[in-house]
């Protein structure tokens, strides 16, 4: 059975924490729950974002997702 | 009230789109949206659409230079205002258009239009160069390999006479793209002017750590360039990467995932040039741009050699194409062979396809043109 | 901020074509800051080399796109341009404005913004270039609250949509490039909002095969207009035409001495199907062997119209040559209805299948395009629950080595044993 969605999230944010890599793709959190469809992780990934518990970074063409914090930047100096 | 950084989720809005396009259109347009009947090209850069409910609107094109100052975009408003009960819209080529409903109306604009120096072009319409696509270049990309609006400028400052006319065989397209990653449709331009590096990136080890996950760099290389390794920075081991300077096609993929590997370089940057692509299904299928100059310097402020190459391409379709037809259109007809030496410009290696897919562009039959290029 | 020599950038003032830089310098004039943009741009001329550096973690909360984080890496000379974010703003469909809004969005850029923009972006968006990340937050407020407008996208998001301007003045348009536009804008505000995919999207909207938001060759949905009956000829025009009376191809060679105009070459000769012919006066067309390239109907517009069932084909997976070369979007569904009257009902299953799809089995930064080469047409066209047609391809294949399946050959399971009583090593 798919995890419920407070559940996923948590498991997102755990990989993203622990994870050896600080930044992210989308995908790789796809094996957070192989039942729940990429649409749905995606959602919650954002979701996570949106409670200021993840980061997006971005080269412009591509975005990735970092715990707070664990995003690298030129600037180091972390955005918002 | 407006922005409070202390509350700043608080009354949010997010997700609205843009506004409704119907707001904006004026009266005439929107009384005839999906009645138009056909249209005319009047002189240059003036356009007649006819209704069939009897109406028509008058268009104005002109040019602009796509990096412009709010300052500018006011004086538009301006004579939007003037002209055209407060509307106007631009085109996907960097053109703004003045629209009327009545031909008594036309005459003032261009003349209001003409009185502003150079700032207005009337232009862009039919057998013309239209308004290049550009990119950023210098003024704001980080990973250029020429400018942009440099280039635009000096290639249009020496085509001029082209834009405000409409005496080529078709229109020319011309797009500038200032890296390998082309943004617009560069592509399939009839020519297009492109920003190639030549040298392999420099591996800053000392900043490598500190801005880079390195996993993203060597997986950002399509070719399997770009190799894990190790290197002394201060006394101590770290973890970095090498590239295989043999395989790297200078792509810049790399740097964009990871800003401590530099390929830029003042010598090595320049401008290559591809001719004969078009997006439009008319007649022949769309096609892409084939190299034929692999590489230019770059020389600002002007470009003498890029804008000296283009306006000596220009000059011999323009002369021996036939009516309608594209510039990729004439250099099959003619055959690419006889293109090469029509336009003068020598054959290199640099134009035969090594990449993947690039058999396809090997010819495969006994059936050629004895040009100079066979001795 | 002080003004700056550009001794180079001044060579660009000159010339008929409108200078950038002479506009730089009158912007200037209000904003010092733009001092700085036209100092450090004469440096890249200097130098031959751009000064920006990339920002990765700039955005306004929430959001995964809209804003491209960027700063000089020669701060100290020009502070005016330390950090230089590029801000997109959602166009509104086929880029018409009003004055008013026009003035109230340059307002806000000179209130939080250098002053410079690119009307517009090659994606279509509004582009307000160069600004402080302290900026972002009051800018995307203001423009919310004030203006009730939106940003556009970037990064793994569904990029800012953009339509020719179709049936609101072009008589060619086969569907209201517009209001579709418009819809899967706002059906999709999240995809553009927030990362969504393996890599970035891009729809664009043609009304007709002459594409003019050239959708053929850089969007991964490219949705042109087109029609199934046949192309209506008003006799009466084609004789003015003939008679030299109506400039051909709407005047566009006005200026050239192409002589007199001649249907047999300049419209019959050229089409690529040849199914045009003369009998007496009246112009003929096979239809069925019609392709729809439009070189008839732009060279005669007011003699010959788009049929009257009109519709469009959908073409999948263009993309610019990164980092496989370039491709153009495949012919994938020849004809659809497109029509707001079910909310364009057809058009999303369409979307959503293939999205469904490539974030299933694309690879990090594999286009679309790129994944249907790496997979195969055949599998994309059956993933996508449709019948594989010979518009599908050029030609057929002429490779043998077809990959069939076990279930297509009465199963694979076979003896070995069986076998070799019949068939000694």
């Amino acid at each position: 059975m798919a995890l419920s969605k407070e559940e996923l999230k948590e498991k997102i944010l755990e990989k993203a924490m622990k994870a050896a890599k600080p930044q992210l793709y989308v995908k790789d959190f796809y094996k957070c729950d192989p039942e729940t469809k990429p649409r749905a992780i995606k959602n919650a990934a954002n979701e996570l974002v949106k409670e200021g518990k993840m980061t997006f970074w971005s080269s412009g063409s591509t975005t990735m997702y970092a715990a707070k914090g664990r995003a690298k930047d030129e600037e180091g100096e972390g955005g918002i | 009230m407006g922005y409070d950084p202390k509350n700043p989720m608080v009354g949010r809005i997010t997700d609205l789109g843009p506004p409704k396009y119907d707001k904006f259109l004026p009266p005439v347009i929107l009384n005839n949206k999906g009645k138009w009947l056909y249209h005319e090209i009047l002189e240059p850069g003036v356009l007649v659409h006819v209704s069939e409910t009897g109406d028509e609107v008058y268009t104005i094109r002109v040019g602009s230079a796509r990096l412009i100052s709010i300052e500018h975009i006011r004086e538009m408003c301006d004579i939007a205002d003037k002209h055209c009960d407060g509307y106007l819209r631009f085109t996907t080529r960097n053109n703004a258009e003045f629209m009327v409903d009545a031909k008594d109306k036309v005459a003032p604009l261009l003349e209001d239009l003409k009185s502003r120096g150079n700032k207005f072009p009337v232009g862009g319409t039919g057998a013309c160069v239209t308004n290049p696509v550009h990119t950023q270049g210098w003024v704001h990309c980080h990973t250029p390999a020429t400018d942009a609006s440099g280039p635009v400028k000096a290639v249009m400052d020496d085509l001029f006479e082209y834009f405000g006319s409409m005496t080529l065989p078709a229109q020319v397209r011309i797009a500038l793209a200032c890296c390998l990653n082309m943004c617009g449709a560069v592509h399939a331009s009839d020519i297009a002017i492109l920003g190639v590096h030549r040298m392999p990136p420099m591996i800053d080890h000392e900043r490598i750590s500190g801005v880079c996950e390195l996993p993203l760099a060597i997986a950002a290389c399509p070719l399997g360039a770009v190799k894990p390794a190790k290197a002394e920075v201060n006394g101590e081991e770290i973890k970095t990467v090498k590239v295989n300077a043999e395989r790297c096609m200078f792509c810049g993929n790399c740097y964009t995932m990871c800003p401590a590997m530099p390929l830029a370089d003042p010598d090595g940057d320049g401008i290559a040039i591809l001719v004969g692509g078009k997006v439009s299904n008319s007649r022949s299928a769309p096609k892409f741009s084939k190299m034929v100059i692999p590489f230019l310097p770059n020389t600002p402020p002007r470009w003498p050699e890029t804008t000296e190459v283009i306006r000596k391409i220009l000059v011999v379709y323009a002369k021996n194409a036939n009516k309608y037809e594209r510039l990729g259109e004439w250099a099959e007809r003619i055959g690419w062979e006889k293109w090469f030496e029509m336009c003068e410009i020598p054959f290199t290696d640099k134009s035969i396809d090594d990449y993947r897919l690039a058999y396809d562009t090997w010819r495969t039959t006994t059936q050629f043109k004895y040009t100079s290029h066979i001795k | 901020m002080s003004k700056h020599d550009t001794p180079l950038l001044d060579e660009l003032e000159s010339g008929p074509w409108p200078s950038f830089v002479t506009d730089m310098k009158r912007q200037a004039e209000k904003k010092p800051e733009v001092w700085d943009i036209l100092g450090q741009l004469e440096l890249s001329f200097k130098d031959k080399i751009t000064h920006w550096k990339h920002g990765g973690i700039v955005g306004v909360f929430g959001y995964g796109g809209g804003i491209v984080g960027r700063y000089s890496d020669v701060p100290d000379k020009f502070p005016g341009v330390e950090h230089f974010h590029t801000v997109r703003i959602n166009q509104p469909a086929s880029k018409y404005y009003s004055t008013e809004n026009l003035r109230a969005l340059m307002d806000l850029w000179e209130k939080y913004g250098s002053g410079m923009t690119n009307m517009h972006g090659s994606t279509g968006d509004m582009v307000l270039l160069g600004t402080r990340t302290e900026n972002l937050e009051p800018l995307f407020w203001d423009l919310t609250h004030d203006l009730k407008q939106d940003l556009g996208g970037s990064g793994s998001n569904l990029r800012t949509p953009s339509c020719c301007l179709g049936k609101s003045r072009c008589e060619w348009a086969c569907y209201d490039t517009q209001e579709t536009c418009y819809h899967l804008t706002m059906h999709y505000q999240d995809e553009i909002h927030r990362p969504a995919f393996p890599y970035k999207f891009k729809f664009k909207f043609s009304g007709c095969p002459n594409d003019c938001v050239a959708s053929i060759a850089r969007s991964d949905i490219a949705v042109i207009g087109t029609w199934k009956d046949d192309i209506r000829i008003d006799q009466a025009a084609v004789k003015e035409y003939v008679a030299g009376n109506y400039p051909s191809n709407a005047g566009a060679h006005a200026g050239g001495d192409w002589g007199a105009f001649d249907i047999e070459k300049e419209v019959i000769g050229l089409c690529p199907t040849g199914c045009m012919s003369m009998n007496g006066d009246e112009l003929v067309i096979d239809n069925a062997e019609c392709t729809r390239c439009m070189h008839c109907l732009n060279v005669m517009p007011r003699a010959l119209r788009p049929g009257k069932e009109q519709g469009a084909s959908i073409c999948v997976g263009a993309k610019a040559p990164i980092l496989d070369g370039a491709q153009f979007a495949t012919l994938i569904v020849p004809f659809m209805k497109v029509s707001a009257d079910n909310e364009f009902e057809e058009l999303i299953d369409f979307i959503e299948k293939v999205w469904d799809w490539w974030m299933e089995v694309g690879k990090n930064r594999e286009r679309v395009g790129e994944t249907m080469q790496r997979i195969g047409l055949p599998t994309f066209i059956n993933v996508m629950e449709l019948d594989p047609l010979p518009q599908h391809v050029k030609e057929p294949r002429s490779n043998p080595y077809v990959f069939w399946k076990e279930e297509e050959v009465g199963g694979w399971d076979r003896d070995i044993k069986e076998f070799r009583k019949r068939n000694a090593m």
